[in-house]
């Protein structure tokens, strides 16, 4: 009796652990933004989700970035199975267009958290034909980054407010023997932020929802303000940075700036992750990006976001992830150690490591609209996806010389005509 | 007379037995390679091939569909694709010629044996070894302007005063790319060359001595008709290989400055990363295929006819 009593409660026990076994959801979720120290910042708040959740074990998939929205593409396109997807902004209309993402309207609907949105930041996610295919977990804008220890050796001790005082500056202290430069200047890596940011200081009435176009609906690119704007951005190049930097992508410049030989920066705020891993409390800062002499300067909204795939099996405990990813805490944890700007209001208004230190540029920036004028891309447009190669390889031949900024202006004019079908 | 007819016979029909199982039972055991090679080459290719005449694309996932020629006219008509085929053939013409030279000469130098012989060959065969894209990554460090070991030591030398920009000057980054490669591939002629040399026997060269002849005479007249097989076998393998070797431009330059170090087996990838057009670098692909088919047809009717004595 008590061998068969042993062997009933084994069984049930053995039942209960394959049932347990058995009700166990697995979500596959891919990251685009790979980097080992973002997989385990992804790893320790999935760890967190999960014990919440005790019956959901999530397999974080991180390809290597490069490769990375090929994955993507491959996997939505053969319907791998797939639950959460992450998506950068640059590529966000062209995996819409795969026509395997879920439409996220409805669950927003539903949604105290998207109240709590940055304002605006829903809007930029719409740009997707009016719907959102994504929930953005960290916003990229750039900023000046400088190295106030270097500068002061050259006698600089006040930050370029615009960017004829940032040329100076890095002519000033620019001395190729001592293989000292100003500019982080990049050449490769889709420079596409660097160049516009400087061209189109020189203009005052650029479309905030069109970085190409004027407020008349016209394309900027013959304009005498843009080719002045292309002339400081060939200077830069020629006068304050290594030739070499040609290039440069982000790898280099990271390089160039922790090394000390260019200590003026463009970047976004996930550099602050590795800057702060490399360079001691102090040796760099933030700045407003500085304004050209329309008095204006246009940056841009970057974002990355999850989203659901539409055949998704779990599509409810997908969204209670992206959930769980927006609220305070965790937005605060991912944003603080991987670098990005935190996609909530509350995140700003109760944490100042988000308004103070490294973060003061964007601070002032987000401070001034009317200045710092944030501006989109037309990323739904077609051309959107093969612009970013093209605009490099031709500003490459201008700085070989092999082109005019005349000539390249020409192309661009041509290029963006046909694609905005004017 | 009939016994041993019959005897004959009969031991004829076994062995034609024992023939026709030996060939199912070769059958049997190359099917499967077949199939494989079949599944993972020969269809990707076809599907690849068609896939040239359809537009396919980031933004055309939906309405797949046959557009001709168009692809083909796309990538005539840029300039990037007539600058990559002058790479390539530049890329594949100083490649090859000067790994043969030097993997030729590294391979006479390490043919007579001397002391630590084996572990000199390690050392010289280890590049072959590593990854071409690794390599690449490896040398556009070494090569950098700012921060290259290169460069540094050049300077430290006293040879420059300052650092050459190797990637960064278009005719600079050409030669680096193609010095690189060099240096990649002497290791295997080195290793192709030298076996063959091993194989020759050495009483040719005391005939040829015996006879007056010189180190010049013995080179031509023995060494390179004796390993005259090797050679072409192995220039023609290196041919196919390094217009299919986009590794290391692609770890140094990407292609890059302005697309001016891009091969077509570069512009291709570059074509899937950056545009995600999917046909266009498909177009591109038919059109490598093609070149190394014509390629290898000309060039194995050339050496059957050269063997056949006609040339």
């Amino acid at each position: 009796m008590k061998r068969f009593l042993v062997i009933i409660l084994t069984l049930a026990i053995l039942m209960l652990v394959s049932i347990g076994i058995a009700q166990k959801v697995t979500l596959n979720m891919i990251q685009v933004f790979t980097s080992p120290q973002r997989t385990q910042i992804l790893q320790n708040i999935i760890k967190e989700f999960e014990k919440l959740h005790p019956n959901v074990q999530i397999n974080l998939i991180s390809p290597p970035y490069e490769t990375a929205y090929q994955k993507v593409y491959l996997m939505l396109s053969i319907k791998q199975p797939l639950d959460i997807v992450e998506v950068g902004d640059w590529s966000l209309e062209g995996v819409v267009r795969l026509g395997r993402m879920e439409n996220l309207e409805p669950y927003i609907k539903n949604w105290s958290g998207a109240k709590e949105l940055v304002p605006g930041l829903l809007k930029a996610v719409r740009a997707t034909g009016g719907k959102a295919y994504i929930i953005p977990n960290g916003v990229y804008a750039k900023a000046l980054f400088y190295r106030p220890d270097i500068l002061a050796k050259y006698g600089i001790t006040k930050v370029p407010q615009t960017m004829h005082e940032l040329y100076a500056d890095s002519v000033k202290i620019t001395n190729p023997d001592k293989n000292q430069y100003g500019f982080d200047f990049r050449g490769t890596g889709l420079p596409t932020n660097f160049i516009d940011i400087i061209t189109t200081s020189y203009i005052n009435d650029i479309d905030p929802s069109n970085m190409y176009k004027l407020t008349n609906g016209k394309l900027w690119f013959k304009d005498p303000r843009a080719i002045e704007g292309l002339k400081l951005y060939l200077d830069f190049y020629k006068n304050t940075a290594p030739k070499d930097s040609i290039n440069w992508g982000f790898d280099e410049q990271v390089n160039a700036f922790v090394s000390g030989i260019t200590p003026f920066l463009f970047q976004d705020p996930d550099t602050t992750g590795l800057l702060n891993k490399l360079l001691k409390k102090g040796e760099y800062k933030t700045a407003p990006l500085p304004v050209g002499p329309s008095g204006k300067v246009y940056p841009s909204y970057g974002f990355g976001g999850w989203g659901i795939p539409n055949y998704s099996k779990h599509k409810e405990l997908a969204w209670e992830f992206i959930k769980f990813f927006t609220t305070p805490k965790i937005s605060a944890y991912f944003c603080k150690e991987y670098g990005a700007l935190p996609v909530l209001k509350s995140v700003y208004e109760n944490d100042p490591y988000f308004s103070t230190g490294v973060f003061e540029g964007w601070k002032e920036m987000f401070k001034n609209p009317k200045k710092y004028v944030f501006t989109s891309y037309p990323l739904a447009n077609p051309g959107w996806t093969k612009w970013t190669k093209y605009q490099q390889d031709t500003m490459q031949q201008c700085l070989l010389g092999r082109l005019s900024i005349e000539q390249m202006t020409d192309k661009w004019y041509e290029y963006w005509k046909k694609s905005f079908g004017m | 007379m009939t016994a041993p007819f019959i005897r004959m016979m009969k031991l004829s029909n076994s062995s034609r037995q024992v023939g026709l199982k030996l060939k199912r039972f070769i059958f049997w055991m190359l099917l499967p390679t077949f199939v494989i090679v079949l599944i993972l080459t020969y269809y990707p290719t076809v599907e690849g091939s068609i896939l040239a005449f359809k537009d396919y694309s980031v933004f055309n996932f939906q309405n797949i569909h046959f557009v001709g020629l168009d692809n083909f006219k796309t990538i005539f008509e840029g300039p990037e694709f007539a600058i990559a085929t002058w790479n390539t053939i530049w890329w594949i013409a100083f490649s090859v010629t000067l790994q043969l030279i030097l993997g030729f000469a590294l391979a006479l130098l390490m043919r007579k044996p001397f002391k630590g012989r084996g572990l000199y060959a390690g050392i010289v065969f280890y590049p072959w070894a590593l990854s071409g894209f690794a390599i690449g990554i490896l040398w556009s460090w070494l090569l950098n302007g700012q921060f290259g070991l290169i460069n540094d030591i050049l300077i430290k030398m006293h040879i420059l005063d300052h650092g050459i920009n190797f990637l960064a000057n278009p005719k600079y980054a050409f030669i680096s790319v193609i010095t690189v490669n060099v240096w990649y591939g002497i290791p295997f002629f080195a290793i192709m060359i030298l076996a063959a040399l091993q194989s020759i026997p050495t009483s040719l060269y005391e005939s040829a001595e015996i006879d007056g002849a010189g180190s010049i005479m013995k080179f031509f007249h023995i060494t390179v008709p004796y390993i005259k097989p090797t050679l072409v076998s192995t220039v023609l393998l290196r041919i196919i290989w390094v217009m299919n070797f986009p590794d290391i431009i692609y770890g140094m330059t990407r292609g890059g400055p302005a697309g001016t170090t891009n091969i077509l087996a570069t512009y291709m990838i570059n074509i899937v990363y950056f545009e995600s057009d999917y046909s266009k670098a498909s177009a591109v692909g038919l059109v490598i295929i093609s070149a190394l088919t014509l390629y290898t047809l000309f060039y194995l009717k050339l050496t059957s006819s050269y063997e056949m004595g006609e040339l």
